[in-house]
């Protein structure tokens, strides 16, 4: 383990005082006293100044209000995504769309536009619906499980493994790899060099034999009339990989956590599931998962606020839809919300390009569940456990329900 | 009722579409195909729903005197 006081930077001089604020977004201990990652967010949005400074993770911004927030992924003049993550990235290494700005992005963000498109995301929610009633189905008689184990982890990943034509009977191995990617410790290096050599294997494999899957696909685009780079394609799949594997398993923890604490809820969608997507889409403003990063290529006065080149911005999307002026009384969840309209899945030209995929999942999934599972709560015998990086991760859910 | 569309600035969210897709027509990718359209009688409350739906703010409603 890298101790965190490697990680902490003095504040650069073009920083005022009012303006740093000491909030580790890895493994801030305000996490650990909320007992809720949620809550923490909504505790520094209390506190902290609306867009602040902190010295942990290499020294970096957070942007909490959403106002700002939107502003800030609306401008990628100022805010590029290249180069842009926090800590910075280990090994040298582009990862396209995601780490490029307009002009290039649109190019390469195409082929996933068509792949994950509303239309063809309505082509697999049958696919979806069947392996979500056989996970629930395997467990349904037993009154009690891990949510995560059981069902938010499996359901979503294979079914992107499967997209992808990544080797399904490797999804513990992946699971663990993509968490070390994705935190601040030295596994991260040697997560990236698993996960490139895992693609390289596949690209090859590819290359030799296409499949009808998004690897295949990606061998075979054009952009400007040429194929991507060997460099360009791993980067690109080590994308995937990451993006794929990790999210929507958390944004459906988050959900079913929601209706394990709130019967009410669970026995409304049960007598009208038709309110299912409108419970979606309140659970996905609710509980934000995702904290996409930014990095500042100008020196410029912003909101009041003196940015320099190279500052790196963290966007606290989970603070930024508990923003009391933004949503009314934002902790509450409230199924007949006058204005439900999101940035969960990001705003500008980076939209998560799976949110169509994300949003059919979830939805399905609550059907199903709420289906076939009776009053479920959270297992008071047990403890639940979390932790947080750019993804707010749910590790373990332990529910129980009657038999 | 006229709605108008920044079309250049729609990034996919597909959410206008989401509450009429009948109104609000895509394109294959799932980005919105059109810069705006005349209100059918009767659509208003949706038409302006779906406008609102938009999470970046790019689709404007025209009232007609």
């Amino acid at each position: 383990m890298v101790s965190s006081v490697e990680l902490v930077r003095s504040v650069p001089p073009h920083v005022p005082t009012s303006r740093v604020y000491d909030f580790d977004f890895h493994n801030d201990p305000l996490y650990a006293e909320k007992g809720d990652m949620h809550d923490a967010f909504a505790h520094l949005l209390s506190n902290a100044p609306s867009m602040f400074w902190t010295p942990r993770n290499g020294g970096h911004w957070v942007v909490l209000e959403h106002d700002l927030v939107a502003q800030a992924m609306r401008t990628p003049e100022i805010f590029s995504s290249v180069r842009q993550a926090i800590p910075a990235m280990p090994v040298d290494i582009v990862m396209p769309p995601i780490m490029l700005d307009p002009p290039e992005h649109a190019k390469f963000r195409a082929p996933l536009n068509k792949a994950f498109s509303p239309k063809s995301m309505q082509e697999i929610s049958a696919s979806v619906r069947e392996l979500a009633a056989e996970l629930i189905d395997n467990i349904a008689a037993d009154g009690h499980c891990d949510f995560v184990g059981a069902i938010s982890e499996p359901l979503p990943v294979l079914i992107f493994m499967k997209l992808m034509g990544m080797p399904v009977d490797r999804l513990a191995d992946f699971r663990e790899w993509v968490h070390q990617t994705l935190s601040n410790t030295p596994e991260r290096e040697i997560a990236y060099g698993k996960v490139a050599q895992l693609m390289a294997e596949l690209i090859d494999a590819r290359i030799k034999q296409p499949q009808n899957d998004l690897i295949s696909r990606l061998i075979e685009l054009e952009i400007d009339g040429e194929k991507l780079s060997r460099e360009l394609l791993l980067g690109y799949c080590q994308l995937l990989f990451i993006a794929g594997l990790d999210t929507v398993v958390n944004g459906m923890s988050f959900a079913i956590r929601h209706l394990a604490r709130n019967p009410a809820l669970q026995e409304q969608l049960r007598a009208d599931p038709s309110r299912i997507p409108d419970a979606v889409e309140e659970m996905l403003r609710r509980y934000p998962i995702a904290m996409p990063s930014r990095r500042v290529v100008q020196d410029i006065e912003w909101n009041g606020i003196e940015l320099r080149t190279g500052d790196l911005v963290l966007m606290a999307l989970p603070a930024a839809h508990l923003d009391s002026k933004a949503f009314p009384d934002p902790q509450r969840f409230d199924l007949d919300r006058d204005n439900v309209t999101h940035i969960t899945f990001g705003t500008g030209v980076h939209r998560c390009a799976g949110s169509h995929l994300a949003r059919i999942e979830l939805q399905i999934l609550n059907e199903e569940w709420l289906k076939r599972i009776p009053s479920f709560r959270m297992d008071p015998d047990k403890k639940e456990r979390f932790h947080a990086a750019n993804v707010l991760s749910i590790d373990y859910l332990p529910l129980v329900w009657t038999i | 009722m006229k709605i108008v569309i920044d079309r250049t600035r729609c990034v996919g969210h597909a959410r206008c579409a989401a509450i009429d897709p009948e109104l609000y027509i895509l394109d294959d990718d799932g980005y919105i195909a059109s810069d705006g359209f005349d209100v059918p009688e009767g659509k208003e409350a949706s038409a302006k729903r779906g406008a609102r739906a938009c999470p970046e703010r790019v689709i404007s409603v025209v009232e007609e005197d």
